[in-house]
């Protein structure tokens, strides 16, 4: 459903619609990787550290879970439609640590669309992401919002003014 | 930072530093983690709604987890250096607000800063207290990248464990006691 032919717009998008993401395993080499370059805690780099620490074992950096939660995203869902990039998102849970040899994979469920009105050409959609491991645990939650482009008004506008960067109006 | 709970400071920012990211290393990240064409393919990003190539958001937010990492480390040998014992931060728990506002280009330089804007001790976890923290990111022309409210934990150096669960500690050595009381 979410990848049918062709791209989809704002208005084809429905409050409800479930998207199953597809499930990934998180290997040793990925969470060492991560972490030497954006999280280099002993816990997310070293296994005789980790056993150690509160997690327990060698556990992903949650930014790397968020991090391929994204990726997993826009394989099953940003992709598939005119996305114009993320606003940001709200209430982003840890809830359990992601830990090396650990499957992961969840839904996303589309739980808001907002027309903005000075913005005719384009919407924001909420997505309520729910990541859970092999065993069904949830390990991480969150409320993001992206904006997608309006089917309205697509086709053969001027070509765009030079150098207006931050502005609107212009779809691929 | 790595202080003790009672030595954080509310409303005192920390400049974390900063990053110039390049167009190699946006791309790089953005098709291992967020493959949409306008991170990944310059020409095809010119005649997207950006205008040109941008970071993932995600990037600059790992970018700025190991700017704050780095500070952490740095805290710690400062204090080591005075002949103090620094404190301890914990895994966090979330973050209840990230705004995305500008997008980073190839050649921006983005300042990272935290701010503690408030702090209390933890319920759930005896002996360590609930920090909330603000990081800001900015680029190179004073524009806001992004601003993230964090949940953080740090130990608290004077907590004292109450009797009762100084008992049940105790008690949660025995290995027969532990499988009967050992919660959920």
């Amino acid at each position: 459903m979410s990848r049918a032919s062709g791209q989809r717009f704002f208005e084809d998008l429905a409050i409800g619609e479930t998207i199953e993401l597809r499930r990934m395993t998180v290997t040793k080499d990925m969470v060492v990787g991560f972490a030497r370059e954006f999280d280099p805690f002993p816990f997310h780099l070293d296994e005789a550290a980790a056993k150690k620490s509160l997690l327990g074992g060698l556990a992903a950096s949650g930014w790397q879970t968020v991090a391929l939660s994204q990726r997993m995203l826009v394989d099953g869902f940003l992709s598939g439609i005119a996305s114009l990039g993320s606003q940001g998102f709200t209430d982003l849970k840890w809830k359990k640590p992601v830990m090396v040899g650990d499957s992961i994979g969840g839904t996303a469920t589309l739980v808001d669309l907002q027309g903005s009105e000075p913005d005719r050409d384009r919407g924001v959609v909420t997505i309520a992401l729910d990541v859970r491991n092999g065993r069904g645990e949830p390990v991480m939650s969150m409320h993001l919002t992206h904006r997608v482009a309006t089917r309205t008004e697509t086709p053969d506008l001027p070509a765009e003014p030079a150098s207006t960067t931050s502005g609107d109006g212009d779809k691929r | 930072m790595t202080r003790w709970y009672e030595d954080i400071v509310c409303d005192e920012p920390h400049v974390l530093g900063s990053h110039s990211f390049t167009e190699h290393e946006i791309v790089r990240f953005a098709r291992q983690y967020d493959p949409e064409f306008f991170h990944t393919d310059r020409e095809a990003a010119a005649h997207s709604v950006f205008g040109g190539l941008v970071a993932s958001n995600l990037h600059a937010v790992s970018v700025g987890q190991r700017k704050m990492v780095d500070a952490l480390f740095a805290e710690e040998k400062r204090l080591r250096s005075l002949g103090q014992e620094p404190g301890l931060s914990g895994p966090s728990p979330g973050v209840n607000r990230m705004r995305f506002q500008t997008q980073v280009r190839p050649g921006d330089s983005v300042s990272y800063t935290l701010t503690v804007t408030g702090k209390r001790a933890s319920k759930s976890l005896p002996g360590w207290g609930l920090l909330f923290n603000t990081i800001q990111a900015v680029n190179q022309r004073g524009e806001l990248v992004y601003e993230a409210e964090l949940v953080g934990f740090s130990k608290r150096r004077d907590y004292r464990m109450p009797l009762n669960l100084r008992v049940f500690q105790s008690l949660m050595r025995l290995p027969v006691l532990r499988t009967v009381l050992r919660p959920k």
